[in-house]
């Protein structure tokens, strides 16, 4: 039961945000700071959740070579630069990740 | 549209999985899915109702993972306020990151305006369709997945598609650096309050850096 709960709770969490301005209030109404604000959401969202994707895979740092993640993580972010969209970062990635774990499995 | 197709169906999949693992049942999985249509909501969300948390954290946890929307939601707004509520109703729930940047950049283009939410609304509706039939086939294959294709990882590589493009100027670098930082040395704490601390601190860094760049 408690799990429908949250289910219902996290729906109404994501709505609002979706509906805040289109729906509800005027952007305008609101300070210039927090409009200023709005505009680093996507570069610290997004990054507080690929950080630690990449560099502590295993729950610790680890930046050495042997971080497969991190090595095809960079490899993305190389393909993202040049080419936008979803497919070329995860045809970069995964292609890098599936090969390095191939490469290591072969010569371990 | 269609590359955003193929990059959601792996994420999408992943959740579906993610949410089996987790111990939803494929019913629960499926109902958060369709309600909240968010993969990063959704996967957070599996997490925190696993560790059994507080329904108000895993809701707060899932509200600012979802702060990008109110960024979405504030730009759109404009080109939005001619059409009736329930109009507005209906994009804002199928809003979504791929359909913001395709409406974007649809409204950003010089023409005619009348006809453009339905553009917005195709776009959007066909992408529901995707990332729903993307999650219940993760929810049917569960566990049946081998850890060994390391599919999660495509959920990160979906976010590293999202913020490269965002890190627009050196504050929005800035931004990323701490946020980032934050991140990792706050990985200890529970609840993924690490992601929530980490986020707002990069935003306030960002408005501290953009005031002394124009002073």
């Amino acid at each position: 039961m408690s799990t429908w709960i949250a289910i219902g709770g996290v729906a109404l969490a994501t709505f609002a945000m979706r509906a805040s301005f289109i729906v509800f209030v005027d952007p305008h109404r609101f300070p210039a700071w927090f409009r200023e604000a709005l505009q680093f959401v996507p570069p610290a969202v997004l990054a507080a959740i690929v950080a630690p994707d990449l560099l502590m895979p295993g729950g610790r740092l680890d930046v050495s070579p042997t971080n497969l993640r991190l090595v095809a993580g960079l490899m993305a972010i190389v393909a993202s630069l040049h080419v936008r969209g979803t497919v070329a970062a995860i045809v970069a990635g995964m292609a890098s990740l599936w090969a390095l774990q191939w490469a290591v499995a072969a010569l371990a | 549209m269609a590359p955003a197709l193929l990059g959601i169906v792996p994420f999408g999949f992943v959740a579906g999985v993610a949410a089996v693992a987790a111990g939803l049942t494929p019913a629960q999985g499926i109902a958060l899915s369709l309600l909240s249509f968010s993969g990063i909501a959704q996967l957070v969300a599996t997490q925190l109702i696993a560790a059994h948390s507080p329904v108000l954290l895993t809701m707060a946890a899932c509200a600012v993972v979802s702060l990008r929307f109110l960024m979405y939601s504030a730009s759109l707004a404009p080109h939005l306020a001619h059409l009736d509520r329930r109009w507005r109703v209906l994009l804002a729930y199928l809003m979504t990151d791929q359909s913001y940047a395709a409406s974007m950049n649809r409204y950003s283009r010089p023409g005619d305006t009348a006809f453009r939410h339905w553009h917005f609304l195709g776009a959007a509706l066909t992408l529901y369709v995707f990332w729903q039939a993307s999650v219940v086939a993760g929810v049917l294959a569960g566990t049946q997945v081998p850890a060994s294709w390391s599919l999660d990882f495509a959920v990160t590589l979906t976010f590293i598609a999202l913020l490269v493009p965002a890190v627009r100027t050196r504050v929005d670098l800035a931004v990323a650096i701490v946020a980032a930082a934050i991140a990792m040395a706050a990985s200890g704490l529970p609840y993924r309050l690490a992601l929530v601390v980490a986020s707002v601190g990069g935003i306030a860094a960002g408005v501290a850096l953009e005031k002394r760049v124009r002073s």
